[in-house]
């Protein structure tokens, strides 16, 4: 460790020991030979990868580096920097930057060498909503000849990129079940018909009619609605089913991570209308992020889905609603992740309900993901689909028995979820 | 291999460095001895390969391609009679060949200009050394302090290579 950063060693590449071996060789064939010529050879050989680790930078060289994300839905668009921040030539440095598993991409990435600098752009597809975390590009100095290599030191972060159903983005106008003041009554101020009225704004897609201001719209020319001030805020819960299926792990963990990033999109969307989200996996046992509200929380809940992972073991139900009881009052909306594989994932919303919590169950379809990795081909296929779509109705169906249940079959589109909880009269049912 | 791939791999090549490899080393096969001139062949074929080689999408194959190259260059340096001008010839190939690494396709064009402050170091030996050669009389028994010497530079190569943090350089 030098000037309080970490140093990191000079690596001989295979390239270096190939040089290093065949100048060795060369010497002793020359002495045995009594040939000095093989000797002229072996000295550039023998001489390089030390003169190579010599002209090299002594010290592990640090550079900045700048990552980026653009682009919405299934869209990935990763664009950075690297610049060294000593007298290096950026040409001299090897970026190699790593695809998250669930983001796809045939074209490699794209790098651009300037002396100053090294920039870099990946175009990749979210096959399915997930939450993607882009690891920091390792950077190393490598020599010209390829002979030695040095890893840089950089302190950037990781970056997290979630994609979920765009729908999502707009669901936090909807007011939740249980909705009680926060506790030091600060005042919040989100979009709604009820409240105190605040003041008049320009309209935006998406403003519900009843939102408009007709009258000044009138007399303005231009589009106006309402603004009102809510000393309220909604609670919502957001559980996802974490226990194994019979599907098997390959599914179960594509389902979940769908699943992960919906409810990310979920709390991001209610958290942004300053509501308290609270989120809990169920695995063996409940993990949870506690009711609260802020940009703190919302960070909370993303590290929280982002280290969530499929458990190997089979829990009671039950054990899933004692622990919500434990941890969180009853009467809060409760939307629900499960892919009602099977029988114990259906239980979890009747013993919710049990507990008190009104459950809406979100139910990511495995049938997409199913037919894809199916050999069957012409009528054996469709007769397949055919059975496995009666056999997943039949199972909404059971599930709609107990609460209203959302058959999430296109994953990128939460539409008819949103419209259920937007309409009064049909959540009312179940 | 698609045409686009092929036009890539083309693309890749640097000729400057290429011919520089490809003349010392044919130069050394020429003065090989083998017979028929067969050692120009040879020398030629080899470099080609390790062209070729270096050329291919596939990262494990380009990592080979030095291979041939530096094989064509040590079997024309060991049959190759004793003389001044062929072991001038003999470390100017070992100087391309270095060259040639140095212009990686998969890295930023002008690796061999980059390379130069490198190279410069086994270059003033290689200098150093010949003159030695041409300069002062010589015999066998300065070939056996010669190849001691060369004996000895190993070890001390040796012992920096098991030792990278000797290349740290400490801070004040």
């Amino acid at each position: 460790m030098t000037d309080g950063r970490p140093s990191r060693p000079l690596h001989w590449r295979p390239l270096a020991v190939l040089l290093l071996g065949a100048g060795a060789a060369l010497v002793f064939i020359a002495v045995l030979l009594r040939n000095p010529t093989p000797l002229f050879l072996a000295l550039p050989l023998l001489l390089a990868p030390v003169a190579a680790g010599v002209a090299g930078p002594r010290t592990s060289p640090t550079v900045r580096i700048s990552l980026s994300v653009e682009g919405a839905a299934a869209d990935v668009r990763l664009s950075g920097a690297v610049v060294p921040e000593e007298e290096l030539d950026a040409r001299n440095l090897v970026v190699e930057l790593a695809r998250p598993p669930s983001l796809v991409g045939d074209r490699p990435p794209r790098f651009d060498y300037s002396a100053s600098e090294v920039t870099f752009r990946a175009t990749w597809t979210a096959p399915e909503p997930t939450i993607a975390e882009i690891p920091v590009p390792a950077v190393l100095w490598r020599d010209p000849m390829g002979l030695v290599e040095r890893e840089v030191v950089s302190s950037a972060s990781p970056l997290v990129v979630s994609r979920y159903p765009p729908e999502l983005l707009r669901i936090g106008t909807v007011r939740l079940e249980r909705t009680t003041p926060l506790p030091g009554e600060t005042r919040s101020r989100r979009v709604g018909e009820s409240g105190e009225f605040h003041g008049i704004r320009p309209a935006r897609p998406g403003d519900p009619p009843r939102q408009i201001n007709w009258r000044a719209t009138a007399r303005a020319g231009r589009t106006l609605a309402n603004e009102y001030d809510l000393d309220k805020t909604g609670d919502l819960l957001i559980l996802l089913d974490a226990r194994p299926t019979p599907l098997g792990a390959t599914v179960d963990e594509r389902l979940f991570s769908v699943c992960r990033a919906a409810a990310l999109g979920l709390a991001d969307s209610f958290l942004r209308v300053k509501s308290r989200v609270g989120v809990g996996v169920f695995g063996e046992f409940l993990d949870v992020v506690p009711l609260s509200t802020g940009r703190t929380q919302r960070i909370r809940i993303e590290a929280a889905l982002k280290q969530a992972h499929l458990s190997s073991a089979h829990a009671p139900a039950e054990r899933c609603a004692v622990s919500a009881r434990r941890h969180f009052p009853p009467g809060l909306t409760t939307v629900v992740f499960s892919n009602l594989a099977d029988d114990p994932s259906e239980d979890l919303s009747p013993y919710l309900r049990r507990r008190g919590f009104p459950v809406v169950v979100v139910s990511p379809s495995p049938l997409p993901l199913v037919a894809a990795a199916s050999h069957l081909t012409g009528e054996d296929e469709a007769l397949a689909n055919r059975i496995a779509k009666l056999v997943r109705r039949d199972r909404v169906a059971q599930a709609w028995q107990e609460s209203p249940t959302i058959d999430w079959d296109d994953y990128w589109s939460l539409g008819r979820f949103v419209e259920f909880v937007r309409r009064p009269r049909v959540r009312g049912v179940g | 291999m698609s045409a686009t791939v092929a036009r890539a791999g083309i693309r890749s090549v640097r000729p400057f460095s290429l011919a520089l490899l490809l003349v010392t080393t044919t130069a050394l096969g020429y003065y090989s001895g083998l017979p028929d001139r067969s050692g120009l062949l040879v020398a030629a074929l080899g470099v080609v390969l390790a062209a070729v080689l270096r050329a291919s999408p596939s990262r494990p194959v380009a990592h080979s391609a030095p291979i041939p190259a530096l094989a064509v260059l040590v079997l024309g340096a060991v049959l190759a009679p004793v003389g001044l001008g062929i072991e001038l010839v003999a470390g100017a190939g070992g100087l391309a060949f270095l060259l040639w690494l140095a212009d990686e396709p998969t890295r930023p064009l002008g690796g061999a200009v980059r390379s130069l402050p490198t190279v410069a170091v086994p270059a003033l030996a290689l200098g150093i050394a010949w003159s030695g050669a041409l300069f002062l009389p010589a015999g066998s028994v300065p070939l056996g302090v010669a190849g001691g010497l060369l004996a000895l530079t190993l070890a001390v190569v040796a012992f920096l290579v098991g030792r990278p943090a000797l290349f740290d350089r400490e801070e004040a």
